[in-house]
């Protein structure tokens, strides 16, 4: 999903930019009043957030003969939502512009805008979409994680299709193009960090479940059913 | 008595029918290189705007790892910066809850 240094025009980095900033202040202000009501959420964050950490490091060989980097967004995006986890992945992504020259200083804002904030936004929609109704909540971690990383993908696609529009056909014609280099190789990446995560959270709610029930992060009643449920 | 690890099943099988599937697109796919699709990506920009390669160069000076040895070695450290922070938590957790 990282779009290289020098391959955005100037303008669509600072357009980018524009939208990325307010949202980064809007999760550091939650994060710091997040941890001051409750120090126990530091360590929550430390677990999802390693897991950014560490899957986003990965780079997975696909069904398309390409390699591909999970995000790892999706629990820290159910646990304390989009705007947070927009604050964690930037601190990945400026140290990957800075030492390994996977995306860039210029091009941050676009990366930050497709893995830290449309993919989580997207799967926190999805995650409040189903957190009330009867879903098992390791399907909706899932789904989530999923959601997320995929959708970090067509954002990147459709940011560069901005920038560099088809001759013939435009816009859509190049949206489809890089559709096809990274979502089709998302896909099963995808899938399996969605189950990965899924795994993760089942030993959180084994281990720290009154967290979450504090947090609100899932009711009461599902947690514990799904502890029952594991027992 | 209920099977306790559905959720383990499932993530061992999703790991391995993802590596069956890596070994075998790896061996009978030609001129699968399995770079980065950043990379492609970048190719497709430098075909849809006419441009080669070279003509994209940084906006901001940035430096680059000298060798895929070192890019490698600063990969593990991102990763063991993550799994220090998840294994660290975890402990933690398992500590305090023995005590209590």
């Amino acid at each position: 999903m990282h779009i290289m240094e020098g391959f955005l025009p100037l303008q669509w980095c600072i357009a980018w930019w524009i939208i990325a900033l307010p949202c980064l202040m809007l999760g550091m202000y939650q994060l710091k009043k997040v941890l001051a009501a409750d120090r126990e959420s530091l360590p929550l964050l430390g677990v999802t957030g390693g897991f950014i950490f560490i899957l986003s490091s990965l780079k997975l060989p696909s069904v398309t003969g390409s390699c591909s980097h999970p995000t790892g967004t999706g629990l820290s995006t159910i646990s304390f939502g989009p705007w947070i986890t927009a604050v964690v992945c930037a601190i990945v992504l400026l140290f990957q512009s800075l030492f390994l020259a996977h995306g860039g200083l210029s091009v941050l804002g676009a990366n930050i805008v497709s893995m830290g904030i449309i993919g989580p936004v997207v799967g926190y929609a999805v995650y409040r979409l189903l957190r009330d109704t009867s879903m098992n909540i390791y399907l909706t971690v899932f789904l989530v994680t999923a959601l997320a990383d995929m959708f970090t993908y067509v954002t990147t696609s459709l940011e560069l299709a901005l920038a560099y529009p088809a001759e013939t056909g435009g816009f859509v014609s190049s949206f489809i193009l890089f559709m096809g280099i990274f979502a089709v190789t998302q896909l099963p990446l995808a899938i399996v960090e969605g189950i990965v995560l899924a795994l993760v959270f089942k030993y959180i709610v084994a281990l720290k479940p009154d967290i979450l029930i504090r947090l609100k992060i899932f009711s009461e009643e599902k947690i514990n059913a799904a502890r029952d449920d594991a027992s | 008595m209920k099977f306790k690890y559905t959720l383990e099943t499932l993530t061992l099988i999703a790991i391995i029918v993802f590596s069956v599937i890596f070994l075998y697109t790896s061996s009978t796919m030609s001129g699968a290189e399995f770079a980065g699709s950043d990379n492609a990506g970048s190719g497709l920009i430098a075909e849809l705007s006419g441009r080669p390669l070279e003509y994209f160069q940084p906006l901001i000076p940035q430096w680059e790892p000298p060798s895929g040895e070192i890019e490698s070695c600063l990969f593990a450290l991102q990763a063991a910066v993550g799994g220090v922070l998840v294994g660290g938590v975890f402990g933690f957790w398992m500590g305090s809850q023995k005590k209590a």
